[in-house]
């Protein structure tokens, strides 16, 4: 048991329509930790972080976020949470100093505040000449960072990324992980999706592992090692997801790529 | 994928293809996939009309110039005066016709950067990838060009011979290949100086212009068959150089009418030689316009962001909460920079500009300028009023609006006040401007004491956007929904929205003449306003959605 934690979720049951996508899950996080949150595709990853910000509803279970059940209408929350949703959806016929700004403004910053703020931090990236210019011409990597920008705006204390190194180069990555780390130094809480095992693995305080919307695997790296056999977190994920196929499927794959027409 | 009648005629041609060394089943390839992908594209001409998945809209366009050529061309052919104006009229509006449907639907064939990215890593020469796209946008014009000259050829033909017709062939073969070339430079100037950002921006009001002009061009051609009356003797100037429509006037002048004088000599051979020359620079700067077309997706002249006092001014003066002042600002910058909604609803402000002026000449033409001036008739205003319910319904859609997931991911303590700040975006920006401008004409016309009417016309079309919100809108979020859902069995509820503009041009009718009904009315219509607002938008329920 955490003495105090920042979120926990009892028995979270959803579904769309038939089908059934998080079943049963009840998790415990404390103020400081990044948590790495994976699993297989659909296997309800996204939804989990979605019901937690409000974005879809109709859950069962109890969710609670910084002591209090968000169930209660209670929308002063969000203020607190920072998002880097997993595809990069901006309004991009607007600068990125206006979207900035705004995104500023609608979790409680002044003007001046945020327009500076979001100046200063794309300095940091680098992207300063690109202020003013509009997101839609901007690249993955750069509208990435816009994004990440724009959920530490407000000095959140909760964090959730889905996905945030997609589309950045090797040091960027490198940035955003010292970051991270930094963030949860200070006390905020990450949680971070991702299949990029290797970041997870190295980033993560704790790995949660999800399959079939259950929580299948809980614990730092060293102790899923220890409960499964030794090796990687890519191997300890195929291990658990009951995954061995890939020697088959890959033989397969090149027996059809070798069939047919020969370049003469 | 369909196998185009087009495609067949070209098969024709297949030994000239591959005598210019151009792999031809490549390239036909490459055609096919093209128009598969533009018949489930939506030309600008359209705009406005119900989507049909799976229908090539764009050969359901050509009825539509078919329908342009007998209205616009047509009627000059019976003018009694020389061949000279009939004809320069006439390709005047082909001109025009080809120009802005070039930059409105065929940019997307010119500028297409996924071609570099798609085509030019496969094992496809270049002459045929060129070629190709030639041949893309030749198809197009001919379809186009066709359809619109068709019935103008044979009633030219029927009235003055095959030889005419032959000339008008040509003719329209050289206004053709002009029109492509032309715009192909002008697209390369603003690339060479602009960004790609503000190119897009020049299409966009193109897009909006032609919109505009297809709406009024109704209303012209109803006067235009009046015209074939007059009777213009045609008389050299030297700037007639200039114009491109008299070059092709020219040729029949000299051929038919044997007038063999030195300036229409002069045009004749412009017409020929300028679009020879201009094919020529354009086959040899095509390298250079391939090269600029990288700079298409950048947006690199922009460092500085702009103020905007009066917005800012407005903001502060309508809404109290921070939040809602700035959600006010996010909103007045969609509608300013979302082109796909500027294409959707500057028509119609546009349209509501003009509309009060053409009822005013109609009456004009009934009357008398002084009796309509006398009559100081204000309601044609009213129809201005007609647009507010399509731009009020356009505020649900956005092309990005997936990233309305920022919505529900801040904090946001009453939802309601999204759309309640962005109708008052949409009254400031595009209700108000127009609006101005219209009692600004009418009061000059008339009087001044008209601004009673024009205060109340306008305080109806405040309340009209709110009624409108409720009939079509209704839902939290603004900007949230695909374009693609665009006209949805939602002109049932347009029309309600027009049926009660009427009713309230009625009372304002019978009051008239009453004296002081107009001063209790406009109390009344602001009274509503006020507590109609509060009902709509004010903060009840904003705690526990289920």
């Amino acid at each position: 048991m955490i003495d105090q934690p920042i979120l926990r979720l009892q028995n979270v049951e959803m579904s769309f329509g038939t089908k059934q996508v998080l079943n049963g899950i009840n998790l415990e996080v404390g103020k400081g930790q990044i948590i790495g949150y994976i699993g297989p595709n659909g296997a309800g990853k996204s939804t989990t972080v979605k019901l937690m910000l409000g974005l879809i509803e109709g859950y069962t279970g109890k969710i609670e976020i910084f002591g209090k059940d968000i169930a209660d209408g209670d929308y002063t929350y969000k203020g607190r949470i920072g998002y880097v949703p997993e595809t990069a959806e901006l309004y991009d016929h607007l600068t990125a100093s206006e979207y900035l700004t705004f995104t500023g403004e609608m979790y409680g910053l002044g003007r001046k505040e945020a327009e500076n703020k979001a100046y200063q931090l794309m300095f940091q990236f680098g992207l300063e000449q690109a202020f003013h210019q509009r997101l839609s011409s901007f690249s993955k990597g750069m509208r990435q960072k816009v994004l990440i920008i724009s959920s530490v705006l407000h000095n959140p204390d909760l964090l959730f990324y889905d996905e945030p190194l997609s589309g950045l180069d090797a040091n960027s990555v490198l940035v955003v992980k010292e970051i991270l780390a930094k963030l949860a130094k200070e006390g905020k809480t990450v949680f971070y999706s991702s299949h990029i095992m290797e970041v997870v693995e190295k980033i993560s305080d704790r790995i949660i592992l999800l399959v079939d919307g259950k929580v299948v695997a809980d614990g730092s790296f060293e102790e899923l090692q220890e409960q499964g056999k030794e090796g990687t977190l890519e191997e300890i994920f195929n291990q658990m997801t009951g995954f061995n196929e890939q020697g088959e499927i890959a033989e397969r794959f090149v027996e059809i790529v070798r069939e047919g027409r020969v370049h003469e | 994928m369909n196998d185009f009648k087009s495609l067949k005629v070209l098969d024709v041609f297949r030994g000239v293809f591959e005598k210019f060394d151009i792999d031809y089943p490549i390239m036909r390839q490459i055609i096919q996939l093209k128009l598969t992908m533009d018949s489930r594209r939506m030309p600008a001409i359209f705009n406005g009309y119900k989507q049909k998945k799976e229908s090539n809209q764009f050969l359901k366009s050509l009825w539509l110039y078919l329908f342009y050529g007998l209205l616009l061309l047509t009627p000059f052919l019976f003018l009694k005066s020389q061949y000279m104006f009939a004809t320069s009229m006439m390709f005047t509006m082909l001109m025009f016709i080809t120009v802005t449907t070039m930059v409105s639907d065929f940019s997307a064939v010119l500028l297409d950067v996924r071609d570099k990215n798609i085509l030019q890593p496969k094992p496809v020469s270049n002459r045929t990838l060129s070629a190709a796209k030639l041949m893309h946008i030749v198809i197009y014009l001919v379809l186009l060009n066709g359809a619109f000259v068709v019935i103008p050829f044979a009633v030219g033909v029927y009235r003055y011979g095959l030889f005419y017709g032959l000339i008008f062939l040509v003719s329209v073969l050289f206004v053709g290949s002009l029109v492509v070339v032309v715009t192909a430079f002008v697209y390369l100037f603003i690339l060479r100086f602009f960004s790609g950002e503000k190119l897009k921006d020049i299409i966009n009001y193109v897009q909006i212009f032609l919109a505009i002009a297809v709406m009024l061009s109704y209303q012209v051609m109803a006067h235009s068959f009046e015209l074939s009356q007059v009777n213009i003797q045609y008389t050299f100037h030297w700037w007639h150089i200039l114009l491109p429509p008299l070059w092709y006037g020219a040729p029949f002048e000299v051929l038919l009418n044997h007038n063999y004088s030195a300036s229409l000599f002069v045009l004749m051979a412009c017409g020929i030689v300028i679009p020879v020359l201009a094919l020529r620079l354009y086959i040899k700067l095509m390298p250079a316009f391939e090269r600029s077309l990288s700079k298409l997706l950048s947006d690199s002249v922009r460092t500085k962001g702009k103020s905007r006092p009066f917005e800012e001014w407005c903001a502060k003066i309508l809404c109290r909460d921070p939040q809602e002042r700035t959600f006010y600002r996010f909103a007045a910058l969609m509608m300013r920079q979302e082109r796909e909604f500027k294409l959707k609803a500057y028509p119609q402000v546009g349209f509501a500009l003009v509309f009060p002026f053409v009822m005013f000449f109609n009456e004009v033409r009934m009357y008398s300028f002084k009796e309509t001036i006398a009559n100081e008739n204000v309601f044609p205003v009213y129809f201005s009023a007609l647009m507010i319910p399509t731009v009020v319904h356009l505020l649900r859609f956005s092309g990005k609006y997936k990233g309305s997931w920022i919505y529900r991911a801040a904090p946001i303590n009453n939802d309601k006040m999204l759309y309640s700040s962005a109708l008052k975006a949409a009254i400031m920006q595009l209700f108000f401007p127009a609006f101005i401008v219209i009692s600004m004409a009418f009061a000059l016309l008339f009087s001044w004491e008209v601004i009673p009417d024009i205060i109340i016309i306008f305080l109806v079309g405040i309340l009209i956007t709110l009624i409108s919100y409720v009939i079509l809108n209704g839902e939290t979020y603004p900007f949230s929904t695909s374009h693609e859902l665009t006209q949805d069995n939602n002109t049932m509820k347009l029309f309600m929205a027009m049926f009660v503009i009427g009713g309230f041009a009625l009372v304002h009718f019978f009051i008239a003449n009453i004296p002081y009904a107009r001063g209790i009315y406009t109390l009344l219509l602001i009274a509503a306003i006020v507590i109609g607002w509060h009902v709509v938008f004010g903060k009840k329920k904003n705690h526990g959605r289920p």
